[in-house]
């Protein structure tokens, strides 16, 4: 993934289908694969792991976020 | 932090997030609201802000309480007291909203 000059517009387009952190503003983690967001930052995940210190809940299939919930979000990979 | 895109009504090959919650109506949800509340309901109606009506919902709220008691010594104790309301319909203010979910299916 080249870093030439790209907008945060772009980097998002780019991470879309790969699986991402989401941190929210109350601390909690969302883990998952990223099926696609908006202008407004938010996010629908699939296959989400919610995590507060430690694992809580799994929901599986799509996960809606509101955008003004989200502070961060990354993309890594998996190191399974 | 990203640009303000006006894409709300042009959608290109990617579906919005919000198009996925269109297709969760008439269905039950789970949503995550601030102050650790929880909902279960079928949603009836919602919109850009994710404001939401919801029929046959389950308010749940679930909050920790640590409160000091001496007794002899020094000990916490953590209170969850979970509150379980039934609202025939209810109408969800958006700005609260974290997370919208299909219903978690204890397993």
């Amino acid at each position: 993934m080249s870093l030439r000059k790209q907008t945060p517009s772009d980097f998002l387009k780019q991470i879309i289908g790969r699986p991402v952190v989401v941190k929210l503003n109350s601390g909690v983690d969302y883990r998952g694969v990223l099926a696609c967001l908006d202008g407004y930052m938010n996010i629908a995940l699939e296959q989400t792991e919610e995590y507060v210190n430690g694992q809580l809940k799994n929901k599986y299939g799509d996960a809606f976020i509101r955008g003004n919930n989200a502070y961060l979000f990354f993309s890594f990979q998996y190191c399974i | 932090m990203a640009d303000n895109m006006d894409q709300q009504q042009t959608t290109n090959t990617v579906e919005e997030p919000l198009d996925l919650i269109r297709l969760s109506l008439d269905e039950r949800i789970y949503v995550k609201l601030r102050n650790d509340r929880e909902l279960r309901g079928r949603l009836h109606a919602y919109d850009q802000h994710l404001n939401m009506i919801l029929g046959d919902p389950w308010v749940a709220q679930r909050f920790e309480t640590v409160t000091t008691i001496e007794i002899d010594e020094e000990t916490y104790e953590e209170i969850y007291k979970s509150t379980k309301r039934n609202i025939p319909m209810l109408f969800v203010w958006g700005d609260c909203v974290v997370l919208v979910a299909p219903p978690l299916r204890v397993g």
